[in-house]
């Protein structure tokens, strides 16, 4: 499968959090293929900005269109995972899968099998270690399909083999024409980006 | 499977794994409902006389119970902002959730009504009555509640801040039940009654969705 | 001109400034109202032949029970210009409309307590007026509270928004609710006095408090409002060289 060509225009982005000036006047362009590391220090807005484009934290002052749409009308093609846990603990790994995707059930057992849950299907959340619960939750970028990955702090709890096997589903997705933003203090060794550094406003 | 299908089965699964929310709620009003003969007197004619309102607000406070964090811990787990990435409007969501609330964990607590009734006295008549208000009125409640629930999301020091904003808004409710329960009593019409709680119900339910999805939305756009 | 005048209101140093002016003026224009109002209603006008002179109560009453309910009207216009046209003042104006809303609320059923006492024996009775009157200080008290457990304004603001909104489509209903509520209770034994006619002695000083109180009204909200401009842009530099006293 090949998404057809998407683009993610960022400009003149503002915003001010707690009387703090977190980015001011950004503009960023990301066109299919490409993969972006939002970088800077802890307080200096990655998340923030990573929520904006997602369409979860409301735009102050700027424009971000998708394919010269607005934000807010293209959220379904769009995978945000956040550095909550994104999964219910008491239900099992399965269900929770089944919640956020209508992939069929042969899909979704493929997509935990590939980060490494096979056997633990119908354990619940709450039974696994909190680097499995992560791979309970990326899981969705190997059964959703949408274009654009949203992924804040994805390798926080993950071993070295998953990380790699993220990094691997990263590329693939790239190659068949998404886009990815990330954030990251493990700079990833597999992955080919480009850097955005934010915390330089005052 | 369509998400509204997949919110109700969800729900359902949710509510296997802590059967406690649903007993609870249940267990409050049964032993409210103790209370009252024991601060009052064990006379079953003026239990008889107050019984039916007792038991309505007793339901009134269970249901606030088990809706002051309708959403919580999905908002907390990051569940909640996923809900944005699916395609349907968030306000519908939210209305199948809250109907999803209202026939697993609402519903339960007007079951229960009639041993209530037994406890304090209530003639048939009324209990029928009592029965059927709480049935046409719970829906607007429940919409009220989750719209408190709702609002106070995102603060961490709200405690039953959610309960006490909304509970005013109530009132109309509450004095269309005490109507209709006066009319059964007394043996006279309440099908007017019923209809106009019905119908606030109705547009309550159509009504205050959107209002929830909002309150989620900016909740949701304050937190990390 | 009608876009330049619709663009100040965005700004807050503008207001602050224009501001003082406003309070000025409604300040002494209250003043001088209240004064002849209060000092005409209570000194002069006739006395009442039933109720003697506890009814001068309502030279403080009638007005301080309309502004309770013309305010939380004037605040659910503010959470509409807040979401229409995202106006941060009509929030700022919608934190102290509240405030205030709930002071005169409260101030309305205090003194129709005290005048209950002597006219009815009792300072609370399950009147429908007192009822609905005490739902709506809970929905202001809700207004209130649900800001206060919010740490930023403009969340609180939204909040406080929609629950104002979600109020007051209730409010009417709310309202008549309860004066059915009164009727299908308690056959009318205690009812507000209906007067058939007031002499004019007795409505005209009540006109003019009336009119003192709304201007009264306004004039600590636009105080509050300053306050809270000021306490909000505390970041902002002309506040800075203000508190400075440059």
């Amino acid at each position: 499968m090949i998404f057809a060509p998407v683009k993610i225009e960022i400009s003149a982005l503002s915003c001010e959090r707690d009387d703090r000036l977190l980015f001011n006047n950004l503009s960023v362009a990301l066109e299919s293929g490409q993969i972006l590391r939002v970088a800077g220090p802890n307080g200096a807005g990655k998340t923030t900005l990573l929520r904006t484009v997602a369409g979860l934290f409301g735009i102050q002052d700027g424009v971000i269109q998708v394919n010269q749409l607005p934000l807010q009308e293209c959220l379904d093609q769009i995978i945000y995972i956040g550095h909550k846990p994104q999964v219910t603990k008491d239900l099992t790994v399965l269900d929770n899968l089944k919640f956020l995707t209508d992939a069929d059930e042969a899909c979704l057992q493929k997509a935990l099998d590939n980060v490494g849950l096979k056997g633990y299907h119908d354990s619940l959340v709450k039974e696994l270690s909190q680097g499995q619960g992560r791979r309970c939750a990326l899981a969705r970028l190997w059964c959703v399909e949408a274009p654009i990955w949203i992924l804040d702090e994805p390798y926080t709890a993950l071993d070295v083999g998953m990380a790699k096997t993220l990094d691997a589903r990263i590329n693939e997705h790239v190659a068949v024409g998404g886009i990815c933003l990330f954030t990251t203090h493990q700079p990833p060794q597999q992955l080919d980006y480009q850097i955005l550094e934010l915390g330089d406003v005052d | 499977m369509s998400i509204e299908k997949r919110m109700l089965v969800r729900e359902l699964k949710l509510i296997a794994a802590r059967p406690g929310d649903i007993f609870k709620p249940m267990w409050f009003t049964l032993l409210v409902i103790s209370m009252v003969p024991l601060a009052l007197a064990p006379d079953s004619q003026l239990l008889a006389e107050i019984g039916s309102a007792m038991i309505w607000v007793a339901t009134l406070l269970a249901l606030l119970l088990n809706t002051e964090h309708l959403f919580q811990s999905d908002f907390s787990d990051g569940v909640l902002e996923q809900w944005l990435f699916l395609d349907r409007p968030l306000a519908w969501l939210v209305g199948v959730k809250l109907i999803a609330h209202w026939l697993f964990n609402v519903l339960p607590l007007i079951l229960i009504t009639p041993v209530a009734g037994l406890m304090l006295s209530v003639s048939t008549e009324v209990l029928l009555a009592l029965f059927i208000t709480l049935l046409v009125a719970t829906p607007a409640l429940t919409c009220f509640s989750g719209l408190g629930a709702a609002l106070t999301l995102g603060s961490s020091r709200s405690g039953i801040l959610g309960v006490l904003v909304m509970m005013p808004l109530f009132v109309p409710v509450v004095i269309l039940a005490a109507g209709v329960l006066i009319r059964a009593t007394d043996g006279s019409d309440t099908l007017p009654l019923l209809a106009l709680l019905g119908a606030f119900s109705v547009i309550a339910a159509t009504l205050v969705p959107v209002a929830v999805s909002a309150a989620i939305r900016l909740n949701i756009g304050g937190s990390n | 001109m009608g876009w330049r005048w619709f663009h100040q209101w965005g700004s807050p140093r503008w207001f602050y400034e224009r501001a003082r002016r406003w309070q000025l003026v409604c300040g002494w224009l209250a003043l001088i109202l209240l004064t002849l109002g209060s000092l005409w209603g209570l000194g002069f006008a006739p006395v009442d032949y039933q109720q003697g002179n506890s009814y001068r109560i309502i030279y403080l009453h009638v007005p301080v029970a309309f502004l309770a309910q013309a305010l939380y009207a004037a605040m659910a216009v503010c959470a509409i210009v807040l979401f229409v046209w995202k106006m941060k003042l009509a929030d700022v104006a919608m934190q102290s409309i509240a405030v205030a809303g709930f002071a005169f609320t409260a101030l309305s059923l205090i003194s129709g307590a005290v005048w209950g006492k002597p006219t009815w024996g009792t300072y609370w009775v399950w009147d429908a007026r007192l009822t609905s009157m005490l739902i709506l200080a809970f929905l202001y008290l809700g207004a209130i509270g649900l800001r206060a457990a919010f740490q930023d304004p403009d969340q609180a603001g939204k909040a406080c928004g929609i629950l104002i909104l979600v109020g007051v489509v209730n409010l009417p209903i709310i309202k008549y609710s309860v004066e059915w509520w009164n009727t299908l209770h308690q056959p009318a034994s205690l009812k507000l006095t209906e007067k058939p006619t007031m002499p004019a002695s007795m409505w005209i000083p009540l006109l003019i408090n009336i009119l003192g109180y709304y201007i009264a009204a306004a004039y600590l909200v636009l105080g509050s409002m300053r306050a809270t401009v000021l306490e909000r842009e505390r970041r902002a530099i002309w506040v800075r060289e203000l508190v400075n006293g440059a």
